[in-house]
């Protein structure tokens, strides 16, 4: 059977892993020698897509002329395409619960239906088929630096505190990319399995996991190669994304609302702030420029400055520690390690803040951007078989429960329950000759069933017609590995199984992602054009694969220079090749051909020395 | 018995198949579920043991690559062993699942107040009206309130730890007594009776002294949020 791979699908960066020779490694990409590819996806309205550094080179920005004119570059061939970044956030949310912020950045349609859609011209993008784009470009990342073994089945991490709906549309990600996802695992428990396998941890470990848009706490008991979690807590919107917001604000103040909405100056900003906020990191004080059309932005962001805005947002991070620590009856002295995981973890503030909340140097000895791609990999290798010590149990973040009358929510499974995990509940009739039993599912921790997140809503039935009371049918409600729920339903007294339809309040349906898979390869009729088209594109991949192999092989022949100018070419070829026009596809392979050409000759010529050298060789011998 | 779905074998029912390790998918109560006996004294570092070894070879992770019907079987097994774990590990949830096994069932949301405690409860009824109403009103008091509160919190704690112990007694002498599940058939009835009501009582104590301890942490939450 094919191997599994790890796969990390985060809100900044996403990255694949494999284990090699016992250990997990980061595949990077063959051409750039990345580890990260960045999470930002470019629709453009024509249904071409572009992946990582080369959506983040058409994201419309400002940008400066030689003469001092500030001018507005937008996304080519028309401004109604989008370049999706953080497409995380939205993942599993309703149409209803987006923000104005949301709404400024992009065009959504259907704004109250169970899961977001992004317009882009005539075509709209839901979050998991976007999130698959971001997939689909990891499969072939490893796939082609594997020198073309299959990727096939993954895990895939998500935030520990991601509720129901959040995991499901993780899995149909992974199913749109054409992926069998044979695993879902919380990010700060893969993070343990690194660390553990890494350092051969014993004890109590808090996994503190402060990524680009979301933040967990876990804290786990790692004892003889188990990872039990004890408690995990969290906010999945609340990351490195929001120290950027403050930032930008910070920068922005005094510019009118509507030039501050402006999608161009909003991305410029966004870059000053980042930027900025990396740099803090090291330095106490930094420059942010920014040159608008109508002013300049100038000035100076010191350390303390910086850390007095992030600080309220650090707060809400260690009030979920301390949740976390309550619900595992634990104290912050009890606790024998802290992790740092996530790239907000390189924030100084943030490190002193852990270090005073628990008492104890924080470790970060792994690459916090990497470690939870490598524990992904690590429990790819737990479920192939291979690593027979090790098992993960980990639990349910928010508690689940069902709609009683009067509105209040009944719990059946309390958060922090080990996962797998089961609940049988009974239930009846309440008027004479009902025929269904509806029941409404819920996750959170409120009292009041509006308070929570509705999960799904199912029927129970038909039933046959029988006074009120008198059907007896037991529920069984189950939460897998995943931490998603499934649902069974049994007939008390004859035993058999009830069908329970189950509607999910948020997220797509089967049949939404039957449709989505149709699309993507409807191939129909196709015509004379269309082969042609097809035919263009194989030799388009015929000449990307070829060059990627060259490249990894005989990369020292190539300078620093021509290696920009080919990844400049291979990024619109790329994109061409999954556009519609055949034509500009043929002419840029064309032009990659001709830059490619002195390498090629290069090779050659390296070949051919090192066949007469051999040859000396062996007369010398 | 039960038949093997994997190798056929026929068995008692239990949670793994005796002869090649797949789970069975029996319907086990709890004590059987973990392969223990049905008694209230339970060593908590070897139910940690027992769990984690049957844990290991029962997980969903070990079936990844099984037939459907395994990852099936083996999911439910995870879930009801760990059902198991949890509910045998706190004593008092042993007690009650106890007390069920053998016909007792403790009413459920008992809403009585156990009559020692009346007084108490009252008092801190009253103490978590006024941390309430204190909310907007200058810190000095709040902080005065909240300290009071958490006095108090850490009084049911000392309770609970109590009761716990006269508890984990019982227990010792119950099982001494009566061994496993004798006692059902045994004739000395009103020693059983009045041995269970005792059982009871401090179990429903303590229920209460938990729920108490968790009106105050709500309280003290939102008084946190506000």
């Amino acid at each position: 059977m094919s191997r599994i791979f790890g796969i990390d699908l985060g809100t900044t960066n996403s990255l694949i892993a494999a284990m090699e020779a016992g250990q997990p490694r980061v595949i990077a990409d063959a051409v750039t020698g990345n580890a990260l590819l960045p999470s930002v996806v470019a629709l453009a309205p024509d249904g071409n897509v572009l992946v990582g550094d080369e959506a983040i080179a058409i994201e419309p920005h400002l940008s400066v002329e030689r003469d001092g004119r500030v001018s507005a570059v937008d996304f080519p061939g028309g401004a109604s395409g989008a370049v999706v970044r953080s497409v995380k956030r939205y993942m599993g949310r309703g149409g209803s619960e987006l923000a104005d912020e949301d709404r400024r950045r992009y065009t959504f349609t259907d704004v109250s239906g169970p899961v977001v859609r992004f317009q882009v011209g005539s075509r709209t993008y839901t979050p998991p088929q976007i999130s698959a784009e971001i997939l689909r470009a990891l499969k072939l990342r490893a796939e082609t630096a594997l020198d073309g073994e299959k990727v096939e089945r993954v895990v895939v991490t998500v935030p520990a505190y991601f509720n129901d709906g959040q995991r499901q549309a993780t899995k149909d990600a992974g199913r749109l990319a054409g992926l069998e996802v044979v695993r879902l695992v919380n990010e700060p428990t893969a993070a343990s399995l690194a660390y553990g396998l890494n350092q051969k941890a014993e004890g109590r470990v808090a996994v503190f996991d402060f990524g680009g848009g979301t933040f967990d706490i876990s804290i786990l008991n790692i004892k003889g190669g188990i990872f039990e979690v004890l408690a995990t807590n969290g906010d999945t919107h609340l990351g490195g994304d929001d120290l950027d917001r403050v930032l930008i604000d910070a920068l922005l103040e005094g510019v009118p609302v509507a030039t501050r909405a402006d999608r161009h100056v909003w991305n410029s900003a966004r870059l000053v702030a980042e930027d900025a906020k990396k740099r803090l990191s090291v330095a106490e004080r930094v420059e942010l420029k920014l040159d608008l059309a109508d002013r300049k932005i100038a000035r100076t962001l010191t350390r303390a400055e910086f850390e007095g805005m992030a600080a309220p947002l650090i707060d809400r991070t260690l009030e979920c520690c301390r949740r976390a620590l309550a619900d595992s009856s634990l104290s912050a002295r009890e606790i024998d390690a802290v992790v740092l995981v996530g790239g907000s973890t390189r924030i100084p503030l943030v490190r002193r803040r852990v270090n005073e909340f628990f008492g104890r140097e924080p470790l970060c000895t792994l690459d916090p951007d990497q470690v939870v791609a490598l524990g992904a990999a690590v429990q790819a290798s737990v479920l192939m078989g291979t690593q027979g010590d090790l098992l993960l149990l980990d639990v349910v973040p928010l508690s689940l429960g069902i709609e009683t009358m009067g509105g209040v929510m009944e719990r059946l499974i309390h958060r922090n329950t080990t996962i797998p995990t089961s609940t049988t509940e009974g239930f009846t009739t309440a008027v004479d000759n009902q025929t269904h039993v509806d029941v409404h599912v819920l996750q959170g921790e409120r009292e009041l069933a509006p308070d929570c997140r509705s999960l799904a809503r199912f029927k129970l039935g038909p039933l046959d017609a029988q006074p009120a009371g008198v059907p007896r049918i037991e529920v069984t409600f189950l939460i897998d590995a995943n931490g998603i729920l499934n649902v069974t339903a049994r007939d008390e007294r004859t035993g058999r199984e009830h069908s329970v339809d189950i509607k999910p309040s948020y997220g797509l349906t089967d049949d939404d992602i039957e449709q989505m898979l149709e699309e993507s390869i409807d191939f129909g009729e196709q015509d004379i054009e269309q082969r042609l088209l097809i035919a263009a594109r194989n030799d388009a991949d015929q000449i990307l694969t070829a060059l990627e192999k060259q490249l990894r092989e005989y990369g020292g022949l190539v300078d620093a220079d021509e290696r920009r100018r080919m990844a400049e070419v291979v990024g619109r070829v790329k994109l061409a090749r999954q556009g519609e026009d055949r034509e500009l596809l043929s002419k840029l392979v064309e032009e990659l051909n001709e830059v490619t050409t002195p390498f090629a000759e290069r090779i050659m010529d390296s070949a051919i020395k090192l066949a007469l050298e051999k040859k000396s060789i062996e007369e010398l011998a | 018995m039960i038949k093997c779905q994997s190798c056929a074998h026929v068995q008692e029912p239990r949670l793994l198949c005796a002869e090649c390790g797949a789970p069975l998918g029996a319907p086990l109560d709890l004590f059987a579920a973990l392969g223990l006996p049905r008694k209230l004294t339970l060593d908590p570092a070897r139910l940690e043991q027992t769990y984690h070894d049957l844990g290991r070879r029962i997980h969903p992770d070990r079936f990844a690559g099984s037939a459907a019907i395994l990852r099936d079987l083996s999911l439910r097994g995870t879930a009801l062993l760990t059902r198991a774990y949890r509910t045998l590990r706190d004593p008092v949830t042993r007690g009650l699942y106890w007390l069920e096994l053998n016909g007792h069932k403790l009413a459920e949301n008992n809403k009585n107040v156990p009559g020692d405690l009346a007084e108490m409860v009252f008092e801190v009824q009253d103490q978590l009206a006024a941390l309430r109403e204190a909310r907007d009103g200058r810190g000095a008091e709040v902080e005065r309130l909240r300290g009071e509160v958490d006095e108090r919190r850490a009084e049911l704690h000392r309770m609970i730890e109590a009761a716990l112990g006269e508890l984990t007694q019982n227990f010792a002498h119950w099982d001494g007594e009566r061994g496993d599940d004798a006692y059902v058939h045994d004739a000395d009835s009103v020693n059983r009776d009045t041995l269970v009501n005792e059982l009871k009582s401090i179990l429903s104590k303590i229920a209460y002294l938990r729920t108490l301890i968790r009106d105050i942490d709500r309280e003290l939450d939102s008084a946190q949020a506000a």
